[in-house]
């Protein structure tokens, strides 16, 4: 159920007018609304609504990334420098590993996680494993995300488990997505888990808070 | 029956002796022949003698005078990084999101870029097998050219701000695709493969694909038709459930589709046009010969009472993949 206050926000924002969005996230911030309940309330419903909508069938990139622009344009305003870590619910390190060029996915990717109200941590493409590693350890990451569209990257996504126990942190997981490795299996890629799409892995994501707070609780 | 005989045949429903092999060899020819994939991309007579090496080592029904998909934006003006064992990215698009297409000119496919090597490779292929074997070339579809000018991020997003200009550059495309595909033809091609990755419904809605597309795509085959072409083939990997109704109006006989689309789910989509694919591309990377002839035996039978259909994979077979599994492929196609 959407809050009313945030109709017309999650409106504009599922049609992908960013400029629209911002205007309407401007609007509410100067009525006295909090940042973080423009973010749980609002961009988290919308993205619950495209969540509903792009089932791996009907997954257009073109549709995601208006809805991801516009999103990242009232996250932007929220938080010009950036989503501190204890607002963020959780914090993620996402990269296109060495040998991959591609980043659309991952930038996809972030988009719908920023959206969700996480904290991304982007490392760009064409990224070694040994820094991907590094940014989790710096960042407190509760998981790592690889990304990659064609398959001379595998043989370095089957590192980043054995780097990540090597530096101790063996409880991160690992997930990865993306044309070339969705192909492949969790096991066969040595990962916690293998995205069919951006929605996908952030509801495994999702899930993996859930336990967590359940455990703390 | 020779090859090219059995691949007409099967693009006109008539009876094969056996199915077509069609695996998509592309950078794996340059690594049976240890040949670095970047030489084998710049230089056509090294191309040829790949694929032909190829065809002598497998076996299958078709060679592809094809480097990449960056082949024509380089051509009008982007500049590639090009890496030892890798495919090129553009490192720098010709287009920025503010600049105007009608500074671009539609390139020489006999002076620019590599396009004269593509040109040369496919020469050769045409001499050294004469009418025997399938030889294809080519071309990036007009979206996937749109967003290889622009970068496919800030071709998606103009597409949505500035619709008007974002298909003055789609026309454009088209026309280099119309203009590089018929130097082709007459260089020896049987016909050129339309390959557009970016058009595929996890890129773009339906709708999208319809109303802007297909337009585009009907101009090219009716060029290519004109100039001589065997016959239409049209290659968009993905979950292409949703736009494959639209081939036959595209003017396709042959059309792709990948894993994501079950055998039997193409032939009711497409009755009457020839099918090609639909491995999966990783399974000539990761899996057993066993495995790999498990699967190609299974698409064979399906498509057994219909015909219509070339054996391939839904996309490209990686350079790196196993030579057993495409063996294994091919020998499917021999019953063995």
């Amino acid at each position: 159920m959407i809050n009313p206050e945030m109709n017309k926000l999650v409106e504009v924002l599922l049609e992908g007018g960013h400029a629209a969005a911002l205007s309407e996230a401007r609007r509410l911030r100067t009525a006295g609304m909090a940042s973080e309940r423009i973010v749980t309330e609002g961009l988290e419903a919308a993205m619950q609504r495209l969540d509903d909508k792009c089932t791996v069938e009907s997954f257009n990139l073109l549709e995601i990334m208006l809805v991801g622009r516009a999103v990242s344009a009232v996250v932007n305003e929220l938080y010009p420098e950036g989503v501190p870590p204890e607002q963020g619910r959780d914090t993620f390190v996402i990269a296109t590993l060495e040998g991959d060029v591609h980043d659309l996915g991952k930038n996809i990717t972030k988009m719908v996680l920023i959206g969700k109200g996480y904290r991304v941590v982007d490392l760009g493409k064409d990224c070694p494993v040994e820094a991907l590693v590094n940014a989790a350890e710096r960042e407190h990451a509760h998981a790592v995300l690889v990304s990659g569209l064609i398959t001379p990257v595998i043989p370095q996504v089957r590192k980043v488990r054995s780097a990540l126990v090597e530096r101790g942190l063996g409880g991160i997981r690992v997930v990865a997505g993306g044309a070339a490795l969705k192909q492949s299996s969790a096991e066969a890629l040595n990962v916690d888990y293998v995205a069919e799409t951006a929605f996908d892995g952030a509801r495994y994501l999702d899930s993996l808070v859930v336990h967590k707070a359940e455990g703390a609780a | 029956m020779n090859s090219l005989e059995r691949i007409k045949a099967a693009i006109s429903f008539a009876p094969v002796d056996r199915t077509p092999a069609v695996p998509q060899l592309f950078g794996h020819a340059a690594a049976l022949a240890s040949v670095a994939l970047g030489d084998y991309l710049r230089d056509g007579g090294l191309l040829a003698r790949c694929q032909i090496e190829a065809l002598e080592h497998y076996g299958h029904d078709v060679v592809f005078a094809f480097m990449d998909l960056c082949v024509e934006t380089e051509a009008v003006g982007s500049i590639l990084r090009y890496r030892d064992n890798q495919y090129p990215d553009v490192a720098s698009y010709v287009l920025a999101p503010s600049s105007s297409v009608s500074a671009l000119a539609v390139p020489d496919p006999t002076v620019a870029g590599r396009m004269p090597e593509l040109l040369r490779a496919a020469g050769i292929l045409r001499r050294e097998l004469d009418d025997t074997v399938l030889v294809a070339g080519c071309v990036a579809g007009p979206m996937t050219l749109t967003t290889q000018l622009l970068g496919i991020e800030t071709a998606l997003y103009l597409a949505a701000d500035d619709p008007v200009r974002f298909e003055k550059i789609l026309d454009f495309s088209a026309s280099v695709a119309i203009r590089y595909g018929t130097a082709q033809i007459e260089a020896g091609v049987h016909l050129p493969i339309v390959f557009d990755p970016s058009a595929s419904p996890a890129v773009v809605p339906p709708q999208f694909f319809r109303e802007l597309l297909l337009p585009r795509l009907q101009r090219v085959f009716a060029s290519f038709r004109q100039a001589g072409a065997l016959a239409n083939w049209l290659n968009i990997a993905g979950p292409t459930e949703t736009t494959l109704p639209y081939y036959p109006e595209a003017g396709a006989d042959i059309a792709n589709f990948d894993y994501y689309v079950e055998p039997q789910r193409a032939q009711q989509l497409l009755p009457h046009i020839c099918l090609d694919g639909n491995l999966k591309s990783l399974l000539f990377v990761e899996a057993s010969p066993d495995e790999v002839t498990a699967a190609a035996s299974r698409l064979v039978a399906a498509f057994a009472d219909r015909g219509g259909f070339l054996l391939s994979s839904g996309c490209e077979i990686p350079p790196e993949a196993k030579p057993e599994n495409i063996a294994a492929m091919v020998a499917a196609c021999r019953g063995g």
